[in-house]
């Protein structure tokens, strides 16, 4: 299983870490110093932020990574100047419209020189400081100030990645403002995957005056995941998974990366709920998915108690007790169902007392929500099992929207995975979440511009 | 768990039996199962009664020794459910002057009671149209009956086995299922009853084999849909189960197993889910205020769950979901509880759908036999099912269901009253 070893030793890079990374990977440039990499994390041992914020000092702009004897810093200058020529214009963005959020990364340039301020467009400008000096915007967006990416290194350019969110429903809002300031004279591509740039691909044409270049959610949310672990989020793994899960007592949070990541199963539960067994970067396949995701928990909930947002219903569903609501084996057998090794407090049935009247009227709408919650990750951690049973593969990485701010689920899910595998299965998750298609979708922003 | 008839005394029980394979002719004819020659076709119980006067001095010796390893009647098979009892219970129609003579009275009072009502008390029911007449168990002619009550109703059950002392009957009560177990203490302070407890799985598939195998005059016991999308083309066809094995054997009750047949004796539980029969049940009553079984269905028929689920085309394309449209409140206040009965209907049938064909590729088995009272009544699942399995498979699995839906575990617990395994 994976352990919390840092990325660094696995390398055995000493200095940074993009020059280490000489091999082609998807997404990536070939050419080392223009390849992503959080130079924050590339010290030896501890990642050292007095050394790093010397270097940046020093090296500013495509400079930063130029560490040797003057006739390297020139090719080396020579290089990235060649890759500014194809680097894409600001601003760099990377979107996933998914069927309830849309998940926004904008890499905030700091490495601006005086004379590019000076030359920069004022929409421009406006752009940046609007979402980098907020946190929210409007009513509904929202920028995860806790997992941005700092001094990243993407395309040659030093910088911060931010990851913002609104729901879909407002979707016409940001398009209105995207012509409000003019976004479409800045001619730059607007990378989009997830099922809304498809439908509304026509929208951002005719009231934006933008093009967006539609992906393939899948290949960016993987593109996006083994990007994030491998540049670590701000020197500390971007993984993680919990010991012993089924010990409330003992139950502790460990960090991982993902050293050796295939073969891996990847549950994205978004609004819906896709499995994917990833054998390599550019080698996996949909095994199948599950209607019953996200959406239908937010849903469910919002009909059986009056919750109208994601955060109420799990605020309602930690106060709630689903035993009062599920059928468990005991109710059925008074006991354990032994013969099949099912504990009695193993739910037999979702939702089965709410046939009774009388059960119906001693609940409380946080059981409601609990009972929710719990069916709905039981039975996609069911499913999950499942399929890496018939896959063979016994690492599960859980991500997407559904887990934000749920560990309850994020629990439930490591101790089945733990439980019904009798610890063959370990369920892994990732601070970014769902933000992963969104990053892949960046990435190829930066990548259709690399130099042949 | 050996298939009924053949354990014990096997030359004495098989020519009476009703035997498990049958020669193809013999099965076209109502109320022919045994292979006795000297038995006609017997279409009415009281020829049968005569044939057996008949052909009984040349077989009194054995039917004797039958006799005296036959369990006293009355016979009963119980199958006690999260939701649901299901009681099978044979009704002798070969009873001889001087047995009716010799018979207690609260054991024909039963008999009465139960074969002259169609519903007992405010819940209890008998499904007539299930009923199979002129079976021949156990050397005994007679019909076999199925009843079901809610579970909730227990008590009232054993109130009323107590006072038609039941117990004085001395009889076992086999009986199956998680309330055989939870409700032991009840039946014998209650009613002074001792239960014979058996495994509901064990139970199931001994009951889906005997039942396949007996039904011979009639509609087939198991059958199939043909093209079940097709409203109008969409049509329920016979099948023989004949060689069944593998099976995968899906019992859709409270909740659900699912398992992996091979032999009458080999079979595995592969795995279950909670989100069964039980979940939209409560669901349902939940979100649109039914309360009944029934009701809910009646609703489902007339909703549209397109307005509550959001369909590919809503997000992309994007994945299907369930519910999903809730998340938005003007959509919440523009469905009507038809159209919730029926999300929550078509979204438990999918989801079990999706985990069966998985376990079916998994096991590498291509035909899934559908049980359980979830599916009572219900033909909207039914083609769910098989459609999912037909469309999803590419036409490489084949979705079966049995008419006697749930009561298989039943009538296993009746069988094991009258041949012990």
């Amino acid at each position: 299983m994976d352990k919390a070893k840092s990325m660094i030793d696995k390398k055995g890079a000493s200095g940074p870490f993009h020059v280490n990374n000489g091999q082609s990977q998807r997404g990536f440039h070939s050419n080392g110093s223009c390849c992503s990499s959080n130079t924050f994390g590339s010290s030896t041992g501890g990642s050292n932020s007095s050394t790093f914020e010397n270097m940046h000092h020093v090296h500013r702009g495509d400079d930063a990574e130029c560490n040797g004897s003057p006739a390297k810093r020139c090719r080396l200058r020579r290089r990235t100047e060649s890759l500014r020529r194809s680097r894409p214009p600001f601003p760099w963005f990377g979107m996933d419209i998914g069927g309830t959020l849309v998940k926004l990364v904008y890499f905030e340039p700091v490495d601006i020189t005086a004379e590019e301020e000076q030359e920069e467009v004022e929409n421009l400008k406006s752009i940046r400081r609007y979402l980098t000096s907020n946190v929210a915007y409007g009513k509904t967006g929202v920028r995860d100030v806790h997992l941005e990416l700092r001094n990243l290194t993407m395309c040659g350019r030093t910088g911060n990645l931010h990851f913002i969110r609104f729901p879909t429903q407002a979707m016409h809002h940001f398009i209105q403002m995207g012509r409000d300031k003019n976004f479409s004279s800045l001619h730059t591509t607007l990378c989009a995957t997830g099922g809304g740039a498809y439908k509304f691909e026509n929208d951002f044409r005719t009231m934006a005056d933008l093009e967006l270049l539609k992906l393939d959610e899948l290949d960016c949310l993987i593109r996006g995941l083994l990007f994030v672990d491998r540049v670590s989020f701000n020197g500390h793994p971007e993984g993680y998974y919990f010991q012993n899960p089924s010990d409330t007592q003992s139950c502790v949070k460990k960090t991982c990366t993902l050293d050796n990541p295939f073969p891996m199963l990847l549950v994205n539960i978004g609004s819906g709920v896709s499995i994917l067994a990833v054998y390599s970067e550019n080698n996996y396949k949909r095994v199948t998915g599950t209607s019953l995701g996200g959406g239908t928990f937010l849903g469910l909930c919002c009909l059986l108690t009056g919750c109208e947002t994601f955060e109420e219903a799990l605020e309602m569903a930690s106060k709630g007790d689903s035993t009062n609501v599920d059928k468990l084996v005991k109710d059925i057998y008074g006991g354990d169902y032994e013969r099949f090794g099912l504990q009695g407090s193993a739910v037999a049935s979702s939702f089965g007392h709410m046939m009774s009247k009388e059960k119906r009227d001693s609940i409380s709408k946080e059981d409601l929500a609990r009972a929710t919650l719990v069916t709905i990750t039981n039975n996609i951690g069911s499913i999950a099992r499942m399929c890496a049973v018939n896959e063979k593969i016994e690492r599960v990485v859980f991500v997407g929207n559904f887990l934000r701010i749920n560990t309850v689920s994020t629990k439930l899910l490591a101790y089945a995975m733990d439980f019904w595998s009798k610890g063959q299965l370990r369920a892994l998750f990732l601070e970014h979440e769902g933000y992963f298609g969104a990053v892949g979708a960046l990435m190829e922003l930066l990548k259709t511009t690399e130099d042949p | 768990m050996a298939f009924n008839g053949h354990q014990r005394d096997d030359e004495s029980i098989n020519e009476d039996e009703t035997p498990t394979e049958q020669p193809q002719s013999n099965k076209e004819m109502p109320g022919c199962f045994s292979n006795d020659p000297n038995n006609e076709a017997a279409a009415s119980a009281g020829r049968a009664t005569s044939d057996r006067r008949t052909s009984y001095s040349t077989a009194r010796q054995r039917s004797d020794s039958v006799k005296k390893t036959r369990p006293p009647f009355p016979w009963f098979g119980m199958d006690i459910g999260g939701t649901l009892v299901k009681l099978v219970y044979f009704e002798p129609k070969d009873i001889t002057a001087e047995e009716e003579q010799e018979e207690v009275e609260n054991l024909k009072s039963i008999r009465r009671y139960l074969t002259s009502n169609t519903a007992y008390g405010k819940t209890g029911i008998r499904d007539v149209h299930l009923e199979l007449q002129d079976l021949t168990l156990c050397g005994r002619t007679g019909n076999l009956h199925f009843i079901r009550f809610p579970t909730h109703d227990l008590p009232a059950f054993l109130q009323m086995g107590r006072n038609k002392h039941f117990s004085s009957l001395h009889t076992t009560l086999c009986a199956t299922g998680g309330g055989a177990y939870k409700f032991e203490a009840d039946f014998r302070m209650m009613a002074d009853l001792q239960l014979h407890k058996l495994d509901e799985l064990d139970c199931l598939i001994r009951g889906v084999l005997y039942i396949d195998s007996v039904v011979s005059s009639g509609p087939s016991e198991c059958y199939y849909f043909e093209n079940p999308t097709d409203p109008d083309r969409c049509i329920q066809r016979p099948y023989t189960l004949e060689n069944p094995y593998p099976l995968l054997l899906v019992n859709i009750g409270s909740g659900v197993s699912i398992l992996a047949v091979y032999s009458e004796n080999n079979y595995k539980r592969v795995t279950g889910t909670s989100l069964g029969g039980g979940t939209f049940l409560g669901l349902c009553c939940l979100l649109t205020g039914c309360s009944t079984f029934e009701e809910a269905l009646e609703m489902a028929s007339e909703g549209e769950s397109t307005r509550v689920d959001k369909l590919v085309r809503d997000i992309y394309g994007g994945d299907y979901e369930s519910f999903g449209n809730m998340m938005s409140k003007d959509k919440r206040e523009s469905v009507s509880k038809e159209d919730l009965a029926r999300a929550t209907l078509v979204t438990i049938t999918n989801n079990i759908g999706s985990i069966t064909r998985m376990c079916a590729l998994n096991e590498n088995i291509e035909r899934v036999v559908f049980v359980g009272n979830f599916l009572r009544v219900n033909t909207l699942s039914m083609k769910l099912l098989a459609y999912a399995m037909d469309y999803w498979s590419k036409g490489q699995l084949k979705a079966l269901f049995l008419h006697h839906e749930g009561y298989f575990g039943a009538v296993g617990a009746l069988l094991e009253l009258l041949h012990p395994s």
